[in-house]
């Protein structure tokens, strides 16, 4: 059987959902603190949601990287 | 005959394109994320892209499943062609119950069943048919169902919002959720793209090796991938609204945080199952992320009996698919006659199929009963224009 195949998957199906819904949810935080009226440097928060979807955004490409073949190569 | 495989086979990658549009696209439509059409045009497109991107499922397709060589057991295009109708018949008639089932299951059961009829009962290698086919099942809603009650719940609590001094809630502007689901459900079609197109490659690619075309061991040809991308494109366009209906609002409310948490364990379960070599079927995986996502909401329920239509939807796929599979090999045995006859009768089975589901047509325009507050993507005060009377959370 292929148990250790098969945890290795859920694995990494489990720690990369949880990473990209953990940066796009504090993204999405961020923006909604951003838009609160009495925060006083709504700037500086708005640009931190931009970071957290950017990660977010280049953990997905990462991972679209790893899996075409012509880039493993 | 030869032809007429190949025919068949782009048929069957058709009928799984539209079979399974529902898994990538489902939940955006259910939210109101994107419109129905466009929805689909993406979908498509992306299934294009993901069918050329990467070529390494279609390589292993099939293998060990039906033992090959050392026996000096081949399989025929007779034997594929028996196949391919099993699966084919098998993925309309659950796409006229709108039942999510899965397509690889279907193929390998007409496979399987042909090849039981058509060589023997000792062509098939049950070990592999346990580890490939029969496990999977088990686990991947499994797997995709935790990851995405979990993503859920996370999701959730990291964008719930209270009032520091007085407790009570402030407006959550969970809406960047659903800007967010164009992107996670694009990685989903895109994921079944890389993946599912594969298997009529391999399955094409398995024919013109048997009728001693192309050389054996080598990779799907341009012209195979070619076709292969753009039927499952096709198919996927064409939109299978009714299992659409099933996912997007069967199972449970979908809302744009928890469709986004479901998406993303979708695609990151068949990405990774289908590169680290533990195939996962993608609709088991989608249809386990949507229920495990209504399960980490808090006050949504779960439609259990939905859900265990869909179940017993998977338990017959492989058997019935068998079935129809092991009368067509019986038929093809027979001679040019008999594969007229599975033709002729295949097809008919199909345009009947197709003509009932006009009765009760289920389109774009009434797949899914969007929320009219889901178009607003740019809302910003508390909606109160929510149709759903019968979810009692005040979460948003």
């Amino acid at each position: 059987m292929k148990w250790l195949e098969l945890l290795q998957v859920a694995g990494v199906t489990l720690v990369a959902a949880v990473t990209l819904v953990v940066l796009y949810s504090l993204g999405v935080r961020l923006t909604a603190i951003a838009g609160d009226a009495q925060q006083k440097s709504p700037g500086l928060v708005r640009s931190l949601a931009a970071v957290c979807f950017g990660i977010c955004g280049l953990a997905v490409l990462f991972g679209i990287y790893l899996i075409v073949p012509y880039f493993g190569k | 005959m030869v032809a007429l495989v190949i025919a068949l086979a782009l048929f069957f990658d058709f009928t799984n394109g539209f079979h399974d549009t529902a898994n990538a696209m489902a939940t955006p439509i259910a939210t109101g994320a994107i419109k129905p059409k466009t929805a689909v045009a993406l979908a498509a497109v992306l299934n294009l892209v993901g069918a050329f991107l990467s070529t390494e499922v279609a390589k292993t397709i099939s293998g060990g499943l039906i033992r090959e060589g050392s026996d000096g057991i081949h399989i025929t295009p007779d034997i594929i062609f028996a196949g391919l109708m099993g699966a084919i018949l098998w993925n309309m008639i659950t796409w006229l119950k709108g039942l999510p089932s899965s397509s690889s299951h279907a193929l390998f059961g007409g496979l399987i069943g042909a090849a039981v009829v058509g060589i023997g009962l000792h062509s098939i290698n049950f070990e592999t048919v346990l580890q490939k086919v029969i496990l999977p099942a088990v686990f991947a809603p499994l797997i995709a169902g935790a990851v995405a009650y979990l993503c859920t719940r996370l999701a959730y609590a990291l964008t719930s919002r209270h009032d520091p001094e007085t407790g009570d809630k402030l407006t959550q502007k969970r809406g960047g959720f659903r800007t967010g689901q164009i992107f996670t459900s694009s990685l989903v079609a895109l994921a079944h793209g890389t993946n599912d197109a594969q298997k009529t490659m391999g399955i094409i690619t398995l024919v013109l090796i048997a009728a001693g075309t192309q050389a054996p061991g080598s990779g799907p040809q341009f012209w195979v991938v070619a076709a292969c991308a753009l039927a499952i494109a096709i198919g996927t366009y064409a939109g299978g609204w009714r299992i659409i209906r099933t996912m997007g609002s069967g199972l449970t409310e979908v809302k744009p945080a928890q469709g986004f948490s479901a998406e993303t364990s979708t695609a990151s379960a068949i990405l990774a199952s289908s590169h680290l070599g533990f195939a996962l079927s993608t609709t088991q995986v989608a249809s386990g992320s949507v229920i495990g996502s209504g399960l980490g909401r808090k006050g949504t329920s779960v439609r259990w009996g939905t859900a265990g239509k869909i179940a017993l939807g998977w338990l017959f796929t492989l058997p019935a698919s068998a079935i129809v599979g092991g009368l067509t090999a019986l038929l093809v045995n027979i001679g040019v006659v008999g594969v007229v006859i599975a033709a002729v009768v295949g097809s008919a089975a199909v345009v009947f199929m197709f003509v009932a589901s006009r009765k009760s047509h289920v389109g774009h325009h009434n797949a899914v009963e969007v929320e009219e507050a889901g178009h607003a993507v740019k809302f910003s005060k508390k909606k109160k224009s929510r149709k759903s009377v019968n979810n009692k959370d005040v979460q948003r």
